[in-house]
């Protein structure tokens, strides 16, 4: 499927019991491993929808709050737009188990810089397994990277498989690092079961506007309500098969 | 069943993010093995006062009477990073204890108009739309201060994290008494503790880069 095809997909509805559409902003769960480029993604959205958009970020960080202040030296968003939230060696819990701080983060930055049309809510680097609680994001970005290893998409994992756009960032690092970027798309859309995946480069234009049509779009469907995202839920099974496994499991993706 | 559910840190209110101030006192040459003694110092300063205002707050029925305990607490926290720290522990207790009562109209009270927020009060009004009493409440914030040190210890040393539960365990008979005692407090004798040393060390720690707790 390409980017530019892309429509909310058929899935479970899995939004938060009470959220009122259009009422609070599209949250917008980007995740991924360490490294991979979750800020600078982050950066390249802002710069390109800040125009047309009342935007907020709210990062969470191991260590104190780096990723808050790399958002802020770059100058995209006023500062008191970017919010942070510590999560104490606890990455994954901050967005998946118990989701308080982040909620009071977005809600406080909402209060306080709104009415806003989106947050953004930046993951602290993990593993392939984190993903957003559905109470916390409303769609979910994972972004992987070509550095990071042509096998990735092949690995799978939630985000990987489930995610609502998976990107797979620095693709003009490809030729240096010897990854096989058409390899990694072929893996993910095994995966990904029609879900979409973008080949992204920060020094692509062509690229960044794919990736803001996608918000863009996401947003309208948002607003109209028809936005049904699917929680990415528990790891996904690793990937050779099972012949007595049932094919409908629920939660085999590739 | 209720206190044991509150007391689970698997109950979501943000608190794994908080170490208590160990994270600074190790910083600063606490010993490993100091820890259980760092622990229970707490419990007879900063504990002592946090279980009179949860079981305080755990048996006050009016909107005024909790915002006047808001007040109280506030004003013994003089850190603006630990205050901030304290309300954001409570606003997300709060927000759990809504989805556990959602009909209880104290509590819904307390969470539209409580501005300040600390976390022991937020944990007595919650005990109290639970059911339980107040001595319950006294004895949760007791054990969340000494289990939150001791879970942030298993992050911060090479300590086998059962360990750290004994440590929990050995101070369950001064918790308990503190507990007592805690429910004896009124507001004209609640107890304002002097932790200089743990306030010094808590606004050198948020000034501080690379940090892993939020306090």
């Amino acid at each position: 499927m390409r980017v530019e095809d892309i429509t909310p997909h058929d899935a479970p509805a899995t939004r938060a019991p009470g959220a009122t559409r259009a009422a609070r902003a599209l949250r917008v769960g980007v995740g991924g491993p360490v490294g991979t480029g979750k800020s600078s993604l982050i950066a390249a959205l802002c710069r390109g929808l800040s125009g047309e958009l009342e935007l907020g970020v709210v990062t969470n960080d191991i260590y104190t709050t780096e990723d808050a202040r790399f958002l802020r030296e770059q100058g995209v968003l006023p500062v008191g737009r970017i919010e942070a939230v510590q999560t104490g060696c606890c990455p994954h819990t901050a967005i998946r188990d118990d989701i308080s701080m982040n909620l009071l983060a977005v809600e406080e930055l909402e209060r306080a810089e709104g009415p806003l049309d989106i947050v953004f809510v930046e993951s602290g680097g993990d593993n392939l397994t984190a993903c957003f609680s559905p109470a916390l994001a409303d769609t979910q970005i994972f972004v992987l990277d070509c550095a990071g290893g042509d096998d990735v998409p092949r690995k799978g994992g939630p985000g990987v498989a489930r995610s609502d756009l998976l990107v797979i960032n620095k693709v003009d690092l490809a030729p240096y690092v010897g990854a096989d970027v058409a390899l990694m798309l072929s893996d993910a859309a095994d995966r990904r079961a029609g879900r979409p995946t973008l080949a992204l480069s920060l020094r692509d234009r062509v690229s960044i506007e794919a990736l803001c049509g996608w918000v863009r779009r996401i947003l309208a469907s948002w607003q109209d309500g028809t936005l049904v995202s699917a929680d990415p839920g528990p790891p996904a099974p690793h990937g050779h098969s099972h012949p007595a496994e049932p094919a409908a499991s629920g939660h085999r993706s590739g | 069943m209720l206190e044991l559910l509150l007391a689970d840190g698997r109950t979501p209110s943000g608190g794994y993010a908080h170490s208590g101030g160990l994270e600074a006192a190790l910083a600063a040459g606490l010993a490993a093995g100091d820890i259980p003694g760092f622990a229970r110092a707490r419990l007879h300063t900063l504990g002592r006062c946090q279980a009179a205002l949860a079981a305080l707050a755990a048996g006050c029925r009016t909107l005024e009477g909790l915002l006047e305990l808001d007040r109280e607490a506030v004003a013994r926290v003089p850190v603006a990073g630990l205050r901030a720290a304290d309300r954001r522990l409570g606003l997300g207790l709060l927000r759990t204890g809504r989805t556990l009562w959602p009909v209880d109209e104290l509590l819904g009270a307390y969470a539209a108009e409580s501005l300040l927020t600390p976390r022991a009060v937020a944990l007595g009004v919650v005990v109290r739309a639970g059911g339980m009493e107040p001595r319950q409440a006294a004895r949760l914030a007791l054990y969340e201060d000494a289990a939150g040190v001791a879970a942030a210890a298993v992050k911060l040393t090479a300590l086998d994290s059962a360990r750290a539960s004994a440590w929990v365990a050995d101070l369950a008979a001064e918790i308990e008494e503190l507990a007592e005692e805690a429910c004896a407090v009124v507001l004209e004798t609640l107890p304002s503790p002097s932790v200089a040393l743990l306030d010094r060390r808590a606004e050198l720690h948020l000034a501080s880069p690379g940090r892993l707790f939020a306090s």
